[in-house]
């Protein structure tokens, strides 16, 4: 499950997104001796070669490639990890809660899953967030107002155990401005959502289009084994 | 400790999206599970300072190995925190120069057990209560009561532990020889709980200080109260010159803590701590995400969709089974069976992929809603193991498109879910015709070890293995294998049985010695549900390398219970040496009636009562605590009509089972486990047939309890 950025050459998004759908991880039974005689030294070798390597900035995307994108995309750079993903909607809906549900999804399959632009899920990376309350965060963008709030994350603990943080939270609502995405400049509103419990706090921002509630970009904690993500929406 | 934290943590994450190294974040998986401050160990590899013990508990489930070293006395312990105040300890020792008794090295087994009496507080210490050694005439025999004071925040960096506590037995030696508690006796037949010399005789006290300095470097010293009788005064295993011990200690990773000592006034010393928790996997597991849930087409905008009348085309049913089972196959797994009325489809499965069946439920579940006409409103999910349909898991289909992205999504549809009995078989179902006949086989390494012979501790057989099964109809099962040994030296052992019973588990050096090319089993069984909540099974063959013979079981286990009951009824014979057909002269009726509960929380417990191979009767109770994603610690003892006498060594027989997923290591999901039982040593006393298939660990992940427990996996 282990691509190397650093080979990427970039020609467009699309082609990006197509060599992701073309990159097949090696697939190992599960369960069987060979499988774990097989899955463990490849483990080890690209945790090495991982470590050599450090981490990789995120990609830089062209006017050139976004105008050959022709379907939702959207850029995830995880921060602590360096380089940069590129995901494809796979479902638009609504299901009765405020905010329209969103999930994005590697070519992997792993999956995001964002109610009005703000992270409720994720899939396939391990210590993923299995559901989360952002009804405040949603309320916060309606009103364009600052105000107090609560988060709850139901986290997996990479075992079939889940366990919940419930978190404190200010919704701050920190000026107007520009947010520039490649060469397409969208005028902004930028919250900050900071969320306190004990020993524990995080601190997401979004920049939100006032006219369309679309979050542009965002940079939200997406679990805690992966860290904090920027993500921007390249095309909606 | 957060810096070496989170280094582990992140590199082990950051295969999922792209090249990456580590960097700080705010938040790490501590933080969020809090395991809590992990004490570090003493040279018995339990919470101490160098030496003696300290008033602190490992945090809940914590799993720690310690192995020590100074003055020729090498000690290795396998500690256990079972809940969050008790904790138990098994220890193997090895004191060299020992030179008396016709030990030349003497080599001892423990037992520990500690309780947290009072958790640290703002103002109050940690206090713990503990039993060094306390099956017997242990060498280490000891009880203590110590309490420990954490500060931090003071002039010096780092944190500051001050421990202070009483020391009865060999913890309250330098008192001085008392008259009411005898002395150790080397080589007594020992394994009984000495309750009658605890807390007796003469006490003394012992203090410890240890300092954190930063992230990685901790100092000791302390006040030791163990006089060392029996090894520098009795003996000459070392001089000792002094009562204060010193030492260094550096955590070499997250799991990792090495120290450095000098002891006694006298000797140097070494420790290496290993602290692992089986909540905190080494890579979480990722599985490969399923599709997200198709919503059906509003029934006011399209009701032709909802029809119902596709129900009554007799060619319905196997249309969408073909369709049915290469998406399950797909997400591992085989469909066994299906049942389409209208709004109600029964679904059975197999689970060949996942550790936890919730995952396969979860999965199958998302199928059956991607695949099956509109109408379908009521999923029944049985997963089936070997023939026995676990349960039915009553999902509506309208709470799964409701609530895959809800708030609380594990706990809403937990709430939506409903666990009923699967019947034995599915009236007017249809079934996958292509499963049977199954042939399978396969060749791996295997090894085997010998724990604990004086002369090697560890001994340990290695070869290869034929695995093959046929399994001609559902539930029927014609399996063997063959091993081959290349290399080991487990028949090397010169310590033949001494035991007076019949030698039932006592001879395994001669079936080790006698050939290299053994049939290790080689039976059929046939197994079944009787009606809801009734499962059955008859097998006959070579069950294992020294017993064959035929074997039955009933269980009686419905799916929301706790409770269990089961009987088994055995008769065997004992087989030759050399692991071909033949049998020996020895045969036994043996069997017994078993009792199953489950605590809550993953605790466990089983009470056998019956006749045990050799002949004696009596009872087995096991206790074992079983995390989510499959770890599994418990321990053992069985007491029978058998003397301590007639039993030898260590009086009656006993020990530890661990199972540890390789799900665990790797962060693939997988159904292979790692497994072990760990006996201070192997009599004939209290030993029990081992029949391939026993019904309760078949039966019990998919009942309620089972399936609760690892909850939050259906939506992985």
């Amino acid at each position: 499950m282990v691509r190397d950025m650093g080979m990427i050459r970039i020609g467009s998004i699309a082609s990006i997104l197509s060599a992701f759908v073309l990159s097949a991880c090696a697939t190992v039974e599960p369960g069987s001796m060979v499988g774990t005689l097989v899955s463990l030294p490849a483990a080890i070798k690209a945790d090495v070669a991982r470590r050599r390597e450090g981490i990789q900035p995120p990609v830089t995307v062209t006017p050139a490639m976004l105008a050959a994108t022709k379907e939702a995309a959207l850029q995830v750079n995880p921060l602590s990890l360096g380089g940069s993903n590129f995901l494809k909607r796979s479902v638009q809906r609504r299901d009765g809660q405020p905010g329209i549900v969103e999930v994005w999804r590697t070519s992997e399959n792993q999956q995001l899953f964002l109610r009005g632009g703000v992270l409720i899920g994720s899939r396939g990376l391990g210590g993923d967030i299995l559901s989360s309350d952002v009804s405040s965060a949603l309320s916060a963008f309606v009103s364009g107002m600052s105000k107090q709030g609560q988060r709850r994350y139901v986290i997996s603990r990479g075992d079939h155990a889940s366990g919940d943080i419930v978190l404190q939270c200010s919704y701050r609502f920190m000026g107007l401005g520009e947010t520039l995405v490649v060469d397409q400049v969208y005028r902004t509103q930028h919250f900050r959502e900071q969320c306190k419990a004990p020993n524990i706090s995080i601190s997401n921002d979004y920049w939100v289009q006032p006219e369309s509630g679309t979050v542009r970009k965002s940079r939200q904690w997406a679990g805690p084994t992966v860290g904090y993500f920027e993500m921007i929406l390249l095309k909606g | 400790m957060r810096a070496v934290i989170r280094h582990i943590a992140f590199a082990g994450a950051a295969s999922l999206f792209c090249a990456g190294g580590a960097t700080a974040q705010a938040v790490t998986p501590e933080d969020i599970f809090a395991i809590g401050e992990r004490p570090t160990l003493n040279f018995y590899g339990a919470a101490g300072g160098i030496d003696t013990p300290s008033g602190e508990a490992m945090p809940d489930g914590q799993f720690a190995v310690g192995i020590s070293s100074f003055g020729g006395i090498t000690r290795t312990t396998l500690s256990f925190q079972a809940t969050p105040r008790m904790s138990f300890s098994f220890r193997y020792a090895g004191i060299q120069d020992w030179n008396s008794a016709g030990f030349e090295t003497y080599r001892d087994r423990s037992f520990d057990f500690r309780f947290l009496v009072n958790r640290e507080s703002r103002f109050l210490p940690a206090v713990t209560v503990g039993l060094q050694d306390f099956a017997g005439t242990g060498i280490y025999a000891g009880e203590y009561i110590a309490a420990t004071k954490t500060f931090e925040g003071t002039r010096l960096p780092g944190r500051i532990k001050l421990t202070g506590g009483l020391g009865w037995g060999r913890l309250g030696s330098v008192a001085g020889v008392s008259a009411n508690r005898p002395s150790f006796v080397p080589g007594a037949d020992g394994g009984k709980p000495a309750y009658d010399q605890w807390f007796r005789g003469k006490a003394a006290p012992f203090a410890a200080l240890e300092w954190q300095v930063n992230d990685r470097l901790g100092l000791k010293a302390e006040y030791s109260s163990d006089a060392y009788v029996a090894e520098s005064v009795d003996r000459d295993v070392f001089t000792r010159k002094s009562r204060f011990n010193f030492g260094a200690e550096y955590q070499a990773s997250d799991r990792i803590r090495l120290g450095a000592y000098y002891l006694y006034g006298s000797e140097f010393g070494v420790n290496m701590q290993v602290q692992l928790n089986p909540k905190q996997p080494i890579s979480p597991l990722k599985i490969t995400p399923a599709a997200p849930i198709a919503l059906r087409p509003s029934r006011a905008a399209q009701p032709q969709a909802w029809t119902t009348s596709w129900a009554s085309n007799p060619a319905a049913p196997k249309v969408l089974r073909d369709a049915l089972i290469p998406a399950m196959e797909a997400e591992g797994l085989t469909l066994t069976e299906l049942k389409l009325e209208a709004s109600t489809a029964e679904v059975r499965f197999r689970n060949d992929r996942y550790g936890a069946t919730t995952v396969a439920v979860g999965r199958a579940a998302r199928i059956l809603a991607q695949s099956l006409p509109p109408s379908v409103e009521t999923f029944r999910l049985v997963p089936v193991v070997n023939n026995l349909a676990q349960s039915a898991v009553v999902i509506k289909r309208s709470s799964l498109e409701r609530l895959e992205f809800a708030p609380d999504a594990p706990r809403s549809l937990l709430s939506a879910t409903r666990f009923d009995e699967a019947s034995p078989k599915l009236i007017g179902g249809v079934r996958n015709d292509a499963l049977y006949p199954d042939f399978a086989w396969s060749i791996s390494p295997y090894v085997s070890t010998s724990y604990f012979d004086p002369d090697e501790p560890v001994r340990i057989d290695g070869g290869i293995k034929l695995d093959a099964s046929f399994k001609p109809a559902p539930g029927w099962v014609i399996a063997g294998q063959l091993r081959h040994r290349l290399a080991g030296n487990i028949s090397d052992s010169v310590r033949d049985s001494n035991s007076v019973l019949p030698r039932v588990r006592t001879d395994g050096l001669r079936y080790a010695q006698a050939a290299d090319t053994v049939l290790q089993k080689l039976y059929v069984s046939k197994q079944w549900k009787g009606s809801d909540d009734i499962y059955a099974r008859v097998s006959a063959g070579y069950f294992e390398r020294m017993f064959g013979g035929v074997s039955a079981e009933v269980l009686w286990k419905p799916v929301t219970s706790r409770l269990a009951l089961g009987v088994e009824a055995n008769y065997v014979k004992q087989r030759d040496f050399d692991g071909r057909l033949g049998f020996q002269d020895y045969s036994v009726a043996t069997g017994h009636v078993s009792a199953y509960y489950e605590f809550g929380d993953g605790y466990q417990g089983q009470l056998d009562v019956g006749r045990y191979l050799a002949g004696d009767v009596g009872a087995t109770v096991t206790l074992s605590r079983e995390f989510a994603n499959g770890w599994r610690v418990g321990g053992f003892f069985t007491l029978t009509d058998v003397s301590s006498e007639e039993f030898g060594e260590g009086s009656f027989d006993k020990g530890i089972n661990l199972t540890i997923p390789v799900s665990w290591f790797i962060g693939t999901p997988g159904k292979r486990t790692l497994s072990t039982s760990i006996r201070p040593i192997q009599r004939d006393g209290g030993a029990r047939l081992s029949v391939p298939g026993r019904l309760y660990d078949q039966v019990r992940s998919g009942h309620k309890r089972g399936l609760s427990e690892q909850w939050s996996g259906i939506w992985e």
